[in-house]
């Protein structure tokens, strides 16, 4: 006997652009519906990511320049890492979740929704905490002074591609549930590992571990590419920065469909949203 | 007093038992240990090429690092636990028990800590001596290894404070970043207070973090028993503090306690 097909609603780039922004529109009104919990959610995550930043700024305080990079380098790096990883959370928040709702049998709620599941996934939450780091991000950025109005388009651009590749990894980590069961907390521990890679400059790291980090642990595309890009934007930089971040996309979304061909029901009753 | 100390005891060797089966986050936590000191390994000898002026040798600048990373990685962030109980409503089948909330909560922590810390502290021993090529005097490791868990018991209680906090604000989450990050900047995780400006330095021994972090790792750099001592005396002292406002704090959310539901 033939599988039953899926009806899915298949209207083009612009129609998943639009559900997309339905679904962060609808988010972001129940973010808001606890105005002070989401001011304090955005507020407190400014102040966490400028007390980190304490460090670095003791650290250059006291050195010129650490293997050729300074600290307007490290500010654009911080900088471009926590606005990409800011917008991760606040579109497409739903990333982070995605490990539970495989293991727990929870995608069938989902699956019966003429949308692709994927996007309906990682969109059905939001972390108002993101715009806190989009907000820090943009001002590291902009503390830098290496960044002229002439290279916010690049700005744009990198943030982007770096939050593609951050959600394109989360959605790899996250969907490994398909094949190992519970494995949200390792999951969540690799996605961690990426930002604190991302985070540091890219001299400190060599050999085999560098390779690592343009392959297996993209960090390269989440910071170092793009924060190059940023202070020195080059039509080849932007290619290679699109064109990882088409590839891991493509990846991530090939491991998820895969996967989910393997998924069986939770055969339990829930709600979501 | 012997029936009251077996309840907790029961507490811990339960949350011990399962943190044993739960192989895969130790394993994680073990993982991005690793990692966390290959970073600051290079970025430490990074700064001394670049002519940093350090009152120690980068090969002790790491070992410090693994031991304030030690610390941090084994200490059961317990304000998650506690949040998700307040916001489910279990709490209030917990509270009838015929024991101290805060307390079971406390002994439930250390049975995880105790299942975490000695395979995180050897992993922090083995990765630095790969990392540098030297280990300190076996003396000092064993003074610093019980004081450093005394300062993760220390860093657990700190926690549940921050936990309590979910009776008033639901999600802690926020609070609990920009704590982490003080307790980074002011406890010295990433480098000696030392090398901060002086409003860090200035502000922070009136904070617990110190006590919990760069102290018992500034025993591997500057070996002195005076230090150990006054360092016990300052965890007995955060300690009885920091279970009087646990205490406080429980007391206050105890009574403001709404549970939704039923």
């Amino acid at each position: 006997m033939e599988p039953l097909e899926r009806p899915v609603v298949n209207d083009g780039y612009t129609g998943h652009l639009r559900f997309a922004a339905a679904l962060f529109a609808t988010n972001l009104k129940a973010s808001l519906a606890q105005r002070a919990a989401f001011a304090m959610q955005v507020l407190f995550m400014i102040v966490n990511n400028m007390v980190f930043f304490i460090f670095w700024w003791a650290l250059m305080n006291r050195v010129d320049t650490i293997r050729g990079w300074r600290i307007g380098d490290i500010q654009v790096l911080f900088g471009i890492v926590a606005a990409s990883v800011g917008l991760a959370g606040a579109v497409t928040g739903g990333v982070r979740h995605l490990g539970r709702l495989i293991d727990n049998g929870e995608l069938d709620t989902l699956l019966t929704q003429p949308r692709p599941v994927l996007p309906y996934a990682v969109g059905l939450r939001m972390q108002p905490s993101g715009l806190g780091d989009v907000i820090s991000g943009v001002a590291f950025i902009l503390w830098s002074g290496q960044v002229s109005w002439r290279e916010w388009p690049a700005v744009a651009l990198a943030v982007s591609g770096s939050a593609v590749v951050f959600v394109a990894c989360g959605v790899a980590f996250f969907s490994l549930a398909f094949w190992l069961g519970p494995i949200e907390s390792v999951a969540r521990q690799l996605w961690d590992l990426l930002i604190t890679f991302s985070l540091y400059p890219e001299p400190l790291f060599g050999g085999l571990l560098r390779f690592a980090l343009f392959t297996i642990l993209p960090a390269g595309f989440v910071g170092y590419v793009p924060a190059d890009l940023v202070r020195d934007p080059t039509l080849g930089r932007a290619s290679e920065l699109v064109l990882a971040s088409a590839v891991y996309l493509a990846l991530a979304i090939g491991i998820f469909n895969r996967g989910l061909r393997r998924y069986t029901s939770g055969s339990r009753f829930g709600t979501f949203g | 007093m012997t029936g009251r100390a077996g309840k907790y005891t029961a507490f811990l060797r339960i949350s011990f038992a399962q943190a044993r089966r739960a192989r895969g986050e130790l394993y994680g936590r073990v993982v991005f240990f690793v990692v966390i000191l290959g970073v600051f390994s290079s970025l430490w000898t990074a700064v001394a090429e670049a002519g940093m002026p350090l009152a120690v040798e980068p090969r002790a600048m790491v070992w410090y690092l693994a031991i304030t990373e030690w610390i941090v990685l084994s200490a059961p962030p317990m304000h998650f636990d506690i949040q998700e109980a307040v916001r489910r409503g279990d709490i209030v089948c917990q509270l009838g028990r015929p024991v101290s909330w805060v307390g079971a909560v406390f002994a439930e922590g250390l049975g995880l800590l105790i299942a975490r810390a000695p395979l995180l502290f050897a992993t922090a021993c083995l990765c630095a001596a790969i990392f540098t090529g030297w280990v300190p005097p076996l003396r000092v490791l064993m003074v610093v290894a019980p004081l450093g868990i005394a300062a993760c018991a220390l860093v657990m209680a700190l926690w549940i404070g921050i936990g309590l906090l979910a009776f008033w604000l639901g999600d802690v989450g926020p609070v609990s970043w920009v704590w982490q990050k003080l307790m980074f900047v002011f406890g010295g995780l990433l480098m000696p207070i030392d090398l901060y400006p002086a409003f860090v330095r200035g502000i922070a021994p009136f904070t617990p973090f110190p006590t919990v972090l760069s102290r018992p790792a500034s025993l591997l750099l500057h070996e002195n028993g005076g230090e150990a001592a006054a360092l016990v005396l300052s965890l007995a002292g955060w300690g009885t503090v920091t279970a009087v406002t646990l205490a406080f704090l429980f007391r206050r959310a105890a009574a403001a306690l709404t549970v939704n539901g039923g």
